[in-house]
């Protein structure tokens, strides 16, 4: 089942305290100005392809719409380097998991986001994850 | 009043001059003779391990603007002693930042940071220490800043040309490293933090490195440049020691760049199939 939520700034002040950490922050390699650090938004979906890549890593997500279809998300993280010392691996997400992910999407309206937190098919969560 | 705005001010303030006098007394003592060429790892400092700068990439932390400024955010700068026309430049390149016109160079993957940027990355540092010479390298990049200290000086003029890690030689005085570098890249190739700060060519860096403590290594860079500085521009770095048994890892840019900039400076964002998805750009691409 789809779901996109977008929740208040309030809610979500201390993320940005975490990202140089665990998600995509300032000090990666390129500008991040196509973000809206505003808003986030929360999706359900299901992990396509997670790109354990320089500079930056990716997930892909698949999320089901409400007209029934599927759209795909291409959420940015950071650098393996520093995630991997923030207790991330390369397999963190697998293709096929069920997850949901918070990110602040892109200010354009693009299928996109950089990526805040997210909770796995075990329960277990990476980077800033409020129920 | 004192409010926590000023006594920070005079905090910094105080620190500088401190540090301005003590860099100023230790350049003339060494000119006296004081330092030591080492042949052999005897006598030279441990300072093994993977290191991590301590704080966000601001590159004078002492000096930016809001005093939480991170390095890309809109009006965020730092107070270097420019000339005026340094100083419009800057400010231009704020302005550029704002408007998502000032792409890192870092960001087309092509190059490397650059000296003195190897001291202000968010990537892990090591510091190797041999008898002729020292090696910073930076994960960032990557990247590896050569230091000789086997007595010689630098190059004549007319064998040196601006270089991303620069020219650089030092002496050991006791456990600190004090080393030179000339012959940066400078401006338009290189920058020194996503503020928008930049150096001339013309620039020499006097780095005074050493581990203050276990978990901590310090740079003091005394940094000159006719071209762009009125004074001496005194910045520090620290670095705190990551976990034994901590690694280095690549960080190779080109393995899969998704945010290419376009002819007009701005950073695009591509999907997994390398199409750009920002709403209504499809071309320009570098």
């Amino acid at each position: 089942m789809m779901k996109i939520h977008e929740r208040s700034r309030t809610i979500w002040l201390g993320v940005a305290l975490t990202l140089s950490l665990t998600g995509f922050s300032v000090d990666a390699h390129h500008s991040g100005n196509m973000f809206d650090r505003e808003r986030t938004v929360e999706l359900t979906g299901t992990v396509k392809e997670f790109q354990w890549t320089n500079p930056h890593i990716w997930i892909q997500v698949l999320v089901p719409t409400a007209g029934g279809g599927v759209e795909e998300w291409s959420i940015e993280g950071g650098v393996p380097n520093r995630l991997f010392r923030a207790g991330w691996r390369p397999t963190s997400f697998e293709p096929g998991d069920e997850i949901m992910i918070v990110a602040n999407p892109m200010l354009d309206g693009a299928k996109a986001g950089a990526f805040v937190g997210a909770k796995l098919p075990d329960g277990t969560t990476l980077g800033r994850f409020a129920e | 009043m004192w409010n926590k705005a000023n006594l920070m001010e005079l905090f910094r303030t105080v620190h500088k001059a401190i540090l301005g006098a003590g860099l100023a007394a230790v350049f003339l003592f060494s000119q006296a003779g004081n330092a030591q060429q080492l042949s052999s790892f005897e006598g030279l400092p441990d300072w093994t391990g993977v290191w991590q700068m301590i704080g966000p990439t601001v590159f004078d932390r002492s000096t930016v603007q809001p005093l939480d400024g991170r390095a890309g955010r809109h009006g965020v700068r730092e107070f270097p002693p420019y000339n005026e026309v340094w100083e419009q430049r800057y400010l231009a390149n704020i302005e550029r930042v704002s408007a998502d016109r000032f792409p890192d160079p870092l960001s087309f993957c092509g190059t490397f940071p650059g000296f003195p940027r190897t001291f202000n990355l968010p990537g892990a540092l090591e510091f190797v220490v041999r008898p002729e010479q020292v090696w910073i390298l930076t994960e960032d990049g990557p990247s590896i800043t050569r230091i000789y200290t086997d007595g010689r000086s630098h190059p004549p003029e007319d064998e040196i040309w601006p270089t991303f890690s620069g020219e650089s030689v030092g002496r050991w005085e006791g456990d600190t490293l004090v080393f030179q570098t000339i012959g940066i890249k400078g401006a338009g190739e290189t920058i020194l933090d996503r503020t928008g700060l930049t150096l001339s060519q013309q620039a020499r860096i006097t780095t005074r490195l050493r581990r203050v403590d276990a978990g901590t290594m310090e740079a003091q860079m005394a940094i000159e440049d006719p071209e762009a500085l009125t004074e001496i521009w005194m910045v520090t770095k620290q670095y705190g020691r990551l976990p034994e048994g901590s690694r280095m890892f690549d960080v190779a840019c080109a393995e899969n760049n998704r945010n290419p900039v376009d002819a007009t400076g701005r950073t695009l964002t591509l999907d997994a199939e390398g199409n750009v998805l920002d709403v209504g750009v499809n071309t320009g691409v570098q």
